[in-house]
């Protein structure tokens, strides 16, 4: 293990400030909880001679529903979620995908925001809020833009965003009455694990027939992955469990796994179609008990 | 003298005080505050850093170390070389084949080849990266088949076999033919990291020219004191050793505390100010040792009747770089490879490996879960064959009280284990969860597992410890001991058989930390020997003590010493209760009168002996025996193992402290659980690819069944205080194989191999043939 090298730390308290210092440093970084940051620093994995610390930018901490959208300020942490009322009542998937991050240390410090800005393909808010169907907004000095979260993902540990820019609300609509959504995760412990696989599924249901699909799932590809094709075999169609099965099957095709140390390609594209299985089968349920 | 009758015989008393009853331990809210200190928290600003700079090659001649560079580097204090060892450069504790810095030849990645001593940490990360080392690689051995080639790289000296043992008992060729049933199979266990909480750490500081102190987090002080001395050439009174609490070691720390205590003690030295070493996570995990692994063929045989026949077994155990504690475990293997059975014919014969990894070392348990795994995996196999229940057929082999062990030792007393195995299957309700139970993708399974420890080190060995104990002025006690407290309580225990045989309030009695200056050598702690031999040193320090109290009351009060009775912090007539003193004005005389109010407690186990030529003998003084039972749920479409709940037993011989003897059982359960399902090092061509908590797996506190109360079986061992026997490592064995026996019930499926991973169950049970 290396000594965490020098840089020089920044701790600005208005949004405008932090993209001003991220405007104008040179080899510049945006630090957000930190807990994976700080790690790939120390072992010179990147390289940064000045941080810009977001924690102290209280404008970019709220969970709020406005209209039918459920705003999430970037900075909030998985802790934050996870004790929101609205979220546990309106979002039950994404607390359970953020209840399921870590442990209370890493909960109380990593933000939702930097779960996905980090971009592991095992993040477990990313397959949540793909299923959501979230718009992310991104600042930079010259303004902000919109983006669909899909587009964040360009690779292990790759994101989108350009120099300057940085991440500052999650966004997405309150899911309608006859709908329901789940997250499945599988680590090697139940306990702070890593996703060997993870999967999200939501579904919109009228008189048995599935009106809208989308499913997701993680740790399958080099970025939490959509699966489109997927959604195809359900939407429209009176939901079985048969039609369950085959929708679940049809991702062990869709998925690029690949082997490390925590789990084998054939292992995690086995895991991909049980998870799928397990998390439209709730969808559906949580569906019912939901009625229009 | 019988130790297990001193109430009666000693103290004239028909209950206990404080003995067998559960305590809260004064260091308990300390710890769980933060308050506690542990040896980083010695290490003021200003003190030294060292790092070890080690080898990049699994197996290499070192041509050249070149320091120049790195002494330039601003900040960089020195670097130290095997040339700068005032004393020897040798550490091995079997064998004399580990240089404590390598300037020779490097025998794995990570192999100690210099210490950079630096202002801080930043200069001595640069003047690593600043010292050239010039490697002639050789080729390298990775695995046992490897090393055991007829031309396979010799690791050492005298080739690959570090150490070889053999037992010869009865005739196993005539065992065999009277079986009814056999079975034979290879296992494999693997290695695993302590993954202590508090890594491997030493703050050194000299004391004038000719004395230098270490504080560091270690399991024998005085083995310390020795390794230090040796690497200084210095005499052991130079070298004065404290340990601080220490945050897990599991006997990781019997084996690092001397080699990382000496580091920072040299660098001291050589520097004439203080100096620390820290280990950082990584850096614990990847070089320093882990559990031996092994690979055990096994054959067994029974007859129609359940009884256990012939037992025939091949260990060979991967030392990796150094033999370091090999022959000793290898040994314990060897002893115990028949289980907790009465076998008449047994054949085993042993050998330890070099290859060119991390070494091998101590770890709870040593070698027995291993060991057990493999026997009690057999055990069930037979009983399968025969169409017997588990734990009848192992009723029909327990040994009993006259029974012989695998190494013809006689058991005339203190053997629980068919008390254990019948208190455990009846608390589980074994009789009416003989079927698997299935629900929906899930699938239920009981296993039970049996398992016996030798307490304390092996065969001839003589085996003692000591203790002291001073009354001081005011009625207050100071007791010492060189046993640690690792988390495990030892040294609460010797606390309460001191107040026991004295009658003294808990809270009186002051235990102070080891420090070699002024605390009795009592040998290591390690063979789960801190409360038989460390305890019972403490008790003939308690009893001498008493002794001297005993008389200066008597004398007070003019009465016969017979009818003295110490309680409470007062010494007084039984007969007549309010005739008596305070231990303050009892203290205060013996001060008065010139008694000695201090003792020095020293015990020594009965004589052992062993005939290396058959294997035959007595190995152990005692045994501790434990059975489990063990209920798991797989996933069959994930292969997930979810340990429900554990149903222990264990003769104890006699409680000290019931609460503590939980905590060990509890803390024995996940990592005995990590062990059989998780925990999976991954070494590749030599490096280790997952030295951190992200890849290195153990259990988290989610993973951990619920735990049936402790059956605790009290069959008093003659030769130590009250009976007690050790608790520590005999709480992991029987886990190890009852986990895997659960599995078996559930899925039908038999590993043999360890950790049974989630994906490795799903691949069997996706393919069941093989």
């Amino acid at each position: 293990m290396r000594t965490l090298p020098n840089y020089s730390l920044h701790r600005p308290t208005t949004l405008k400030e932090a993209l001003e210092l991220l405007r104008t440093l040179d080899m510049v970084k945006p630090i957000a909880g930190g807990t994976d940051l700080i790690i790939l620093l120390r072992d010179g994995v990147i390289g940064a001679k000045h941080l810009v610390d977001l924690g102290r930018i209280e404008e970019l901490r709220y969970i709020r529903e406005e209209g039918d959208a459920i705003r999430i300020g970037a900075m909030t942490t998985h802790t934050q979620l996870l004790r929101s009322e609205l979220i546990t009542e309106k979002v039950p998937v994404l607390r359970k995908a953020a209840a399921s991050i870590g442990c209370v240390q890493i909960r109380n410090q990593g933000t939702l925001g930097g779960n996905l800005c980090n971009a592991s393909p095992a993040a477990d808010t990313a397959p949540a809020l793909l299923v959501l169907d979230s718009n992310l907004t991104i600042a930079s000095a010259e303004g902000s833009r919109s983006i669909p979260i899909g587009d964040l993902f360009t690779g292990p540990k790759m994101n989108s965003l350009r120099q300057g820019e940085l991440l500052t609300e999650i966004r997405f609509q309150v899911s309608p009455a006859g709908s329901g959504a789940s997250f499945q995760k599988l680590g090697r412990r139940r306990g702070l694990g890593l996703s060997v696989v993870n999967a999200a599924a939501y579904l919109e249901v009228d008189g048995g027939v599935c009106q809208e699909a989308r499913v997701a799932l993680g740790a399958v590809a080099a970025t939490p992955l959509q699966m489109h094709a997927v959604e195809e075999i359900l939407k429209g169609k009176q939901l079985s469990q048969k039609l369950i099965e085959d929708a679940a099957y049809a991702c062990r095709g869709q998925v690029r796994p690949i082997d490390d140390i925590r789990a084998s390609a054939e292992y995690r594209r086995e895991m991909a179609r049980v998870l799928m299985r397990r998390a439209l089968t709730d969808a559906w349920e949580r569906a019912r008990r939901s009625p229009r | 003298m019988e130790y297990d009758k001193i109430l009666k015989d000693l103290l004239r008393r028909d209950d206990y005080l404080v003995v067998g009853r559960s305590v809260v331990r004064a260091d308990a809210l300390d710890k769980v505050l933060g308050r506690a200190k542990f040896t980083s928290d010695y290490v003021p600003k200003g003190t030294a850093v060292v790092k070890v700079l080690r080898s990049t090659q699994p197996h290499a001649l070192i041509k050249r170390v070149d320091t120049e560079d790195a002494l330039k580097v601003h900040g960089v204090l020195t670097v130290l070389t095997a040339a700068d060892i005032p004393g020897h450069n040798q550490i091995g504790y079997a064998l004399p084949d580990q240089p404590f810095l390598n300037d020779k030849k490097a025998h794995y990645i990570g192999d100690p080849i210099a210490l950079v001593c630096a202002e801080d940490e930043y200069a001595a990360v640069e003047g690593m990266d600043a010292v050239e080392v010039e490697y002639d690689p050789l080729p390298a051995a990775f695995t046992l088949d490897a090393a055991l080639e007829e031309d396979a790289a010799q690791i050492h000296e005298d080739g690959n076999i570090a150490a070889t043992t053999r037992i010869r008992k009865g005739d196993t060729e005539k065992g065999f033919s009277a079986a009814e049933v056999e079975a034979e199979e290879t296992y494999k266990t693997p290695h695993q990291e302590h993954m202590y909480l508090e890594p491997e750490a030493a703050y050194a500081v000299p004391d004038g020219a000719s004395k230098v102190i270490v504080i560091g987090t270690m399991q024998s002080p005085f083995l310390v004191r020795e390794k230090v001395a040796h690497i200084l050439g210095w005499s052991l009174n130079q070298v004065r050793i404290i340990q601080a609490l220490t945050g897990g070691a599991f006997g990781g720390k019997d084996d690092m505390g001397p080699l990382v205590c000496a580091k920072a003690a040299l660098a001291a030295v050589k520097l004439g100010r203080p100096a620390a070493l820290v280990f950082d996570r990584d850096e614990s995990a990847a070089y320093t040792p882990k559990r031996f692994p092994a690979r055990i063929s096994y054959r067994s045989g029974a007859d129609s009747s359940g009884k256990i026949t012939a037992v025939d077994v091949g260990i060979t155990v991967d030392c990796g770089a150094y033999a370091n504690r090999a022959p000793f475990w290898l040994w314990r293997m060897t002893a115990h490879a028949a289980g907790p059975y009465a076998v008449d014919n047994v054949s085993v014969d042993g050998r330890a490996v070099y290859t060119n990894k991390v070494f091998g070392g101590s770890f709870r348990g040593f070698g027995d879960p291993a060991i057990h795994f493999a026997a009690e995996s057999q055990v069930d196999r037979l009983a399968e064959e025969l169409g017997m229940d588990p734990v009848e057929f192992r009723l029909r082999n327990v040994l009993k009280p006259g029974s012989r062990t695998t190494c013809d030792q006689i058991l005339d007393h203190s053997v629980g284990i068919e008390d254990c195995l019948r208190g455990a299957a009846e608390a589980s309700g074994w009789e009416g969860r003989r079927e698997p139970r299935r629900r929906g993708n899930t699938v239920r399974g009981i296993g039970v597992g049996c398992a016996y420890h030798g307490i304390s080190t092996s065969r001839g060995t003589p085996d003692w410890s000591a203790a002291s104990l001073i009354l001081n002025k005011d009625g207050s006690f100071t007791y010492r001991t060189g046993i640690c407290e690792l988390g495990q309580g030892s040294p609460v225990g010797h606390a309460k058989i001191v107040a026991e045989i004295l009658g003294a309030p808990l809270d009186t009695i002051r235990i102070e930390v080891p420090d070699t200056d002024s605390t009795p050598n009592a040998k290591p702690t390690h063979g789960s020997r801190g409360i038989m031999l460390g305890g019972t040193a403490a008790a003939d320090a308690a009893l001498k003590l008493r002794q001297r109290m005993v008389s200066v009351a008597a004398d007070m009060i003019s009465c016969s010493e017979d009818d003295i009775d110490l309680r409470e912090g007062r010494a007084f007539d039984r007969r007549n209760p309010s005739e008596g003193m305070s231990f303050k004005e009892l203290a205060e005389e013996l001060y008065v009168r010139g008694v000695s109010p201090g003792a020095y407690g020293f015990y020594a186990s009965p004589k052992r002996f062993f005939d290396p030529e058959t294997g035959l003998g007595v190995s152990y003084s005692a045994y501790t025996f434990a059975a489990s039972v063990v209920e798991v749920e797989v996933d069959t479409e994930t292969g997930q193992v979810n340990v429900m709940k554990v149903w222990p037993a264990m003769d104890v011989g006699k409680a000290i402290d019931p609460l503590m003897i939980q905590g060990q059982i509890h803390g024995a359960i996940a990592q005995g659980m990590g062990f059989t399902l998780m925990e999976r090092l991954v070494v590749e061509e030599g490096k280790v690819l997952n030295p951190n908590f992200k890849d290195y797996i153990i259990p988290s506190a989610l993973d951990t069944p619920e735990v049936a109360e402790t059956i605790i079986v009290e069959k008093p061992y003659r030769h130590s205080a009250f009976g007690a026997k050790g608790v520590g490592e005999p709480a992991i064995i029987s886990i190890v194989p009852a986990i895997a026996n659960a599995i078996h019930h559930a899925t039908g499926l038999r590993f043999n191999t360890l950790p049974i991973t989630a994906e490795r169950l799903h691949r069997a049970l996706r393919r069941p043939n093989t």
